[in-house]
């Protein structure tokens, strides 16, 4: 964030000393600005500006301490120079202390009651920590001090802020009321300037539900003086919340004539139409609204025959879709047959014109749901042959070759689920399709770089199949042949994003996580995109391939930190350019982030990857939001499943699980920064009761998910989450509830200040209670090994909860022998201990646990030995495979190979290191 | 069919069919939601009647005195969803936003080598003002075009004279 302030106010010498520090601060260098900081305050110790510049780059610095120390001197001289005052509040916002922000500047208008320029940062202090009531006050304060109407809506939009944020009614309304007379008076004087001010004006309307009022004011004057030429489009919401329907429908009616394409009409105009013909009400009597079934279609079709020759739009063709739909929800499925002929006919005819636009199916699917179920399985080949195509035609140019790809999809959206003989040999007969298209000479589809290219679906509807076939057998050996010809369309399209999103899905479905993440990295995302895509790729790694998750949780961890540090300052410049609509939205969006899951769980995960060394502990984790949001793009994965295998709940249900499987993960972070703090503090019985909590909420939490969370419902999908990880961790063969549990016992028993019965003892007991469990899980914990390839990535789902648990361990073990022996006395071994020797009697039993664990995790390490086993992959059909080699050099095989032995390597030197470890402890 | 609206803060988890076009820049958080604050008017999406982003289009309006002009940040959509005249659709409300907002003209950078995109815009009557070299960093740098459309405002059309000579980015203001 560049520092320097944009108004200089002395010009002088104190600028020009200035400067070189800025200058340092800016490119980072923050060592060399505080010497230069030091620099200046020799000549002169009291320039208040070079003190707040020392501050921050000794805040930058990480010397915290110091910085503060200067901070709050020099906030005790209350300075009111802006330079300083800038400089403060960057190192105070730096630091989380906005509240000090708003207290500098209040003393610093106190001193200079008429600066117009404090006072607007006096309100943007407390834009930051969210004070409405007294933004309110310094705005109109400003307002008076120069009468400019920003400021005087800055107060209106906080009084606003202070409705929407109560739960009080009436003083809900009292200052809505408020708010509206304020506006009201500068309407009345002729004031209004701005187009932000009409929307605002219109924002307190909406939130008073005064429609009436809101529909004049859009037909008014001011309206049209400030939104020139958009009172028809934005009277629509009025006139539906007053039932206008006759109004309104004429309004859609003349929007529509000068825009046929434009859905956001066409949605209002069937609402109108369907109430009229319910009788709804004769409002005015000016022009002829379309009050029937009939003259609606008949609207429509006139909109057909306006557009021009040769250029048919999709709207209308569409709307003829939407009338059907609307008139057999409304109980005239017979009119709707009688006046637009059957859906099935008419979803045809739409294919038959559109079928060369990529969007064809898109457009259609929705619709396809109006066909009777059975008339649609029954009738499915209609779409594939409305263009004189079969699944053997071989199209020979780019526009044909859309046709074709289009009557496939809507074919494969209507035809009844196929067994898995059938989608074998579809899914092959496709992939001959794509291999001719990729092979012919000169390319039937010239490759543009930018655009994708049609043939590009014959390939990923043929991975669709050979996911079906796949998940009906349990068999990964489709899955391989479907990652070849997705390989091939990948590197062949780069443009397009649909067959990487399949390969990064496809591996992940065969447990393949270097493979995954190398596809990952082809589709470049960033940024928002780690929040909408994590599902798809990081919150799998932990599992797949652990090696590589820290760093992309990494990613994930820094947008997160960085948005929640810089969406603060976005409020403060939707004020600035008075965008007062997008105040609301940029709150709740910030609240949105912040609450996010996927965003805690990332956190926690990365936690657990990997513990800090003893007696450092991980952070004790905020507590999580009562509403967590779920923030996963779910649709960027197109599925071709048939219409009645859509599952409705799939985003509730699998985000509940996501929910639950996060809090597992808080509840074990929490204990363990409990552990660690517990075993630091001098007095810890506060903490100590804390971790009692936590461990017995954990427990019961663990028991109730092993409950609840038997088997996934549904069948995998290569559209949908993979099932929730929570699934392997509470319904592993060994109770990792118990093993959890009774461990970090063991650690509140060491930490445990009281000696003899509560100390020694009590750790003695615990750790045998350990050691039992330890050996309990053993047998079940050894036989890991994945039956074949299929059930790799339940194995290593498997694997990586030993791990994760061979992590905690060895990290809870760490903190027990710190408490019992510390490092210092260690270190000093000569020089005698000073643990008392009840303490030092708990050595042994903690050893003991050690052992057992060490054991258990040898022998799981010597059971990995077997797992490769599993690993002959199925060769690929030799057209791709040629291709896939000569070309290209990755054949799929070798990259699940690849993943496998980097998963298998890091849980080798995993286990070995906390094997070491834990027979150390002997 | 198309539904234009104003973009909103939570279209950006949903614009994943857009952004993964390898030539659609995903920009950092703030990037976009500085221009939600600052020109809300210039950010408008195309959805599909299934609620599905298209494309989108994300612009504002800069300069001094007859430099006074609209500028074209980001204008993409979707491969399953172009050659519908959806860029045109977008262009065109950024055109009469820019009217209203009494600009010289409006402005927009492309790729040289982005050939669908060029003549796209010359379709819609831009013209190319200048070259300036090397303004998109990468492996090569690539140079882009400065491509320029009048307002009504520049009667004159002294806007879209085209410069003999390239420029280097830094002139660029």
């Amino acid at each position: 964030m560049a520092v320097r302030p944009q108004h200089m106010h002395d010009g002088g010498i104190v600028e020009r000393r200035l400067r070189p520090i800025y200058d340092w601060l800016d490119n980072g260098v923050n060592k060399k600005a505080l010497q230069e900081a030091e620099k200046v305050l020799k000549k002169s110790p009291t320039l208040q500006a070079a003190r707040a510049l020392k501050a921050l780059a000794l805040l930058r610095l990480g010397k915290k301490c110091e910085a503060q120390a200067v901070l709050e001197a020099l906030a005790e001289e209350k300075p009111s120079d802006d330079t300083t005052l800038q400089a403060m509040t960057i190192s105070y916002r730096e630091s989380q202390q906005l509240q000090k922000v708003c207290e500098a500047y209040e003393a610093a208008v106190r001193a200079e009651p008429s600066s117009e320029e404090l006072h607007s940062h006096l309100f943007m202090a407390y834009v930051r920590v969210g004070d409405h009531r007294a933004q309110h006050r310094a705005a109109l304060q400003l307002y008076r001090i120069a009468p400019k109407n920003p400021y005087y809506f800055w107060a209106v939009m906080s009084i606003v802020l202070q409705a929407k944020s109560t739960e009080d009614v009436s003083k809900k309304s009292i200052l809505l009321a408020l708010a509206q007379r304020m506006v009201d008076n500068f309407i009345m004087e002729n004031k209004m300037e701005a187009e932000q001010e009409a929307r605002l004006y219109m924002m307190i309307l909406e939130l008073q539900e005064k429609w009436e009022d809101l529909l004049a004011f859009v037909e008014g004057p001011v309206y049209a003086q400030l939104v020139p030429g958009s009172m028809l489009q934005a009277s629509i919401p009025y006139l539906r919340r007053l039932g206008r329907w006759r109004r309104l429908n004429l309004v859609c009616k003349d929007l529509l004539w000068e825009n046929q394409d434009r859905w956001d009409y066409y949605m209002p105009y069937f609402d109108s139409v369907f109430e009229l013909m319910k009788g709804a009400e004769c409002d005015e009597s000016e022009g002829s609204a379309d009050d029937t079934a009939e003259k609606c279609h008949e609207f429509i079709c006139s909109l057909v025959e306006s557009v021009s020759a040769g250029r048919a739009l999709r709207g209308p063709y569409l709307a003829r879709l939407e009338l059907w739909r609307r008139l057999a929800a409304h109980e005239a499925g017979g009119e709707a047959a009688a006046l637009l002929g059957s859906a099935r006919a008419l979803c045809v005819q739409y294919l038959r014109v559109f079928a060369a636009k990529p969007c064809a199916v898109a457009d259609l699917r929705p619709y396809l749901a109006i066909i009777p179920q059975q008339e649609r399985e029954d009738h499915c080949r209609d779409f594939l042959t409305c263009l004189d195509f079969d699944e053997n035609s071989e199209p020979d140019n780019a526009a044909d070759i859309q046709r074709h790809v289009s009557c496939l999809c809507a074919w494969r959206l209507c035809a009844p689920p196929p067994d898995a003989a059938d989608s074998l040999a579809l899914a092959d007969a496709l992939r001959a399709h794509y291999l001719r298209c990729v092979g012919a000479a000169p390319a039937p589809t010239p490759p543009a770089p930018t655009d994708a290219s049609p043939a590009d679906a014959y390939a990923t509807l043929a991975a669709h199949h050979y996911c079906y076939a796949a998940v009906q057998r349990h068999e990964a050996g489709p899955l391989v042949q479907a990652l070849g010809v997705l390989e091939l369309c990948a590197r062949r399209s780069p443009a397009q994003p649909h067959a990487k999103l399949l390969l990064l899905a496809l591996y992940h479905m065969l447990g393949a996580g270097s493979a995954a993440d190398a596809a990952f990295a082809r589709l470049e995302a960033k940024h928002v995109q780690l929040a909408s895509l994590g599902w798809l790729h990081a919150a799998r790694l932990p599992a797949a391939a652990p090696a590589l998750a820290a760093a992309r949780l990494a990613d994930v961890h820094t947008f997160y930190q960085h948005h929640a540090k810089d969406s603060v300052e976005q409020l403060t410049y939707a004020y600035k350019y008075g965008t007062f609509e997008k105040l609301v939205e940029l709150g709740a969006w910030r609240a949105r982030l912040e609450a996010c899951a996927w965003a805690a769980l990332a956190a926690r995960e990365r936690a657990l990857l990997q513990p800090p060394a003893p007696p450092a502990g991980p952070p004790i984790p905020p507590a999580l939001p009562d509403a967590l949001t779920d923030n996963r793009d779910l649709s960027v994965i197109v599925s071709w499943e048939p219409a009645q295998r859509r599952d409705a709940e799939l985003r509730a249900r699998t985000f509940e699980r996501d929910v639950a499987y996060l809090r597992l993960k808080d509840a074990l972070v929490r204990a363990l920064a409990l552990c660690a703090e517990a075993a630091a503090a001098h007095d810890n019985t506060h903490l100590l009761r804390q971790l009692d909590v936590c461990v017995d909420a954990f427990d019961a939490a663990m028991e109730r998910c092993r409950r609840e969370y038997r088997t996934p419902e549904e069948d995998l999908s290569v559209s949908a989450p993979l099932p929730s990880r929570i699934f392997a961790l509470v319904q592993s063969p060994a109770s990792y509830g118990a093993l959890y549990t009774r461990l970090l016992r063991v650690a509140r028993a060491a930490c445990e200040r009281g000696e003899g019965e509560g100390g020694a003892g009590a750790v003695g007991r615990a750790a045998a209670a350990l050691s039992a469990a330890l050996r309990a899980a053993r047998p079940a914990l050894a036989h890991l090994a994945p039956a074949s390839l299929w059930h790799t990535r339940d194995a290593l789902e498997q694997l990586s909860n030993v791990l994760e648990f061979a992590g905690v361990m060895t990290y809870v073990m760490g903190v027990c022998r710190e408490v019992v022996t510390p490092t210092n006395s260690r270190k000093a071994s000569k020089k005698k201990a000073s643990v008392s020797p009840e303490r030092a009697a708990t050595g042994p039993a903690l050893g003991e646990a050690g052992g057992e664990a060490a054991a258990l995790l040898g022998e799981v390490r010597a059971r990995l030995e077997a797992w490769p086993a599993a690993w002959a992959a199925p060769h690929l059909a030799s057209g791709v495979e040629d291709r896939l080699a000569g070309e290209y050099r990755c054949p799929v095989a070798g990259q699940l190979e690849r993943s496998y032995r980097e998963a298998l390597r890091h849980a080798r030197d995993t286990l070995d290191d906390k094997i070491k470890y834990l027979k150390s402890m002997q | 069919m198309t539904t234009i609206r104003p973009f909103t803060c939570e279209d950006m988890l949903y614009f994943n069919n857009v952004n993964l076009d390898p030539l659609t820049e995903t920009y950092g958080l703030g990037f976009y939601t500085q221009y939600l604050a600052h020109w809300p008017e210039y950010f408008q999406v195309a959805e599909s009647p299934s609620g599905e982003i298209m494309g989108y289009i994300m612009g504002k309006a800069e300069g001094h005195g007859e430099n006074w002009h609209g500028h074209v940040t980001a204008l993409t959509v979707s491969p399953d969803y172009r050659r519908l005249g959806l860029a045109a659709t977008l262009m065109n409300l950024l055109e009469e936003v820019s009217e209203k907002k009494k600009a010289y003209f409006v402005d927009l950078f492309v790729r040289v080598s982005n050939k669908v995109a060029i003549n796209m815009y010359k379709n819609l009557g831009y013209i190319v003002y200048r070259t300036v070299l090397e303004y998109y960093s990468g492996d090569p740098d690539e140079d882009a075009y400065d491509m320029r459309k009048a307002c009504s405002r520049d009667v004159n059309k002294k806007s879209v004279i085209p410069l003999s000579h390239p420029v280097r980015p830094e002139d660029v203001d």
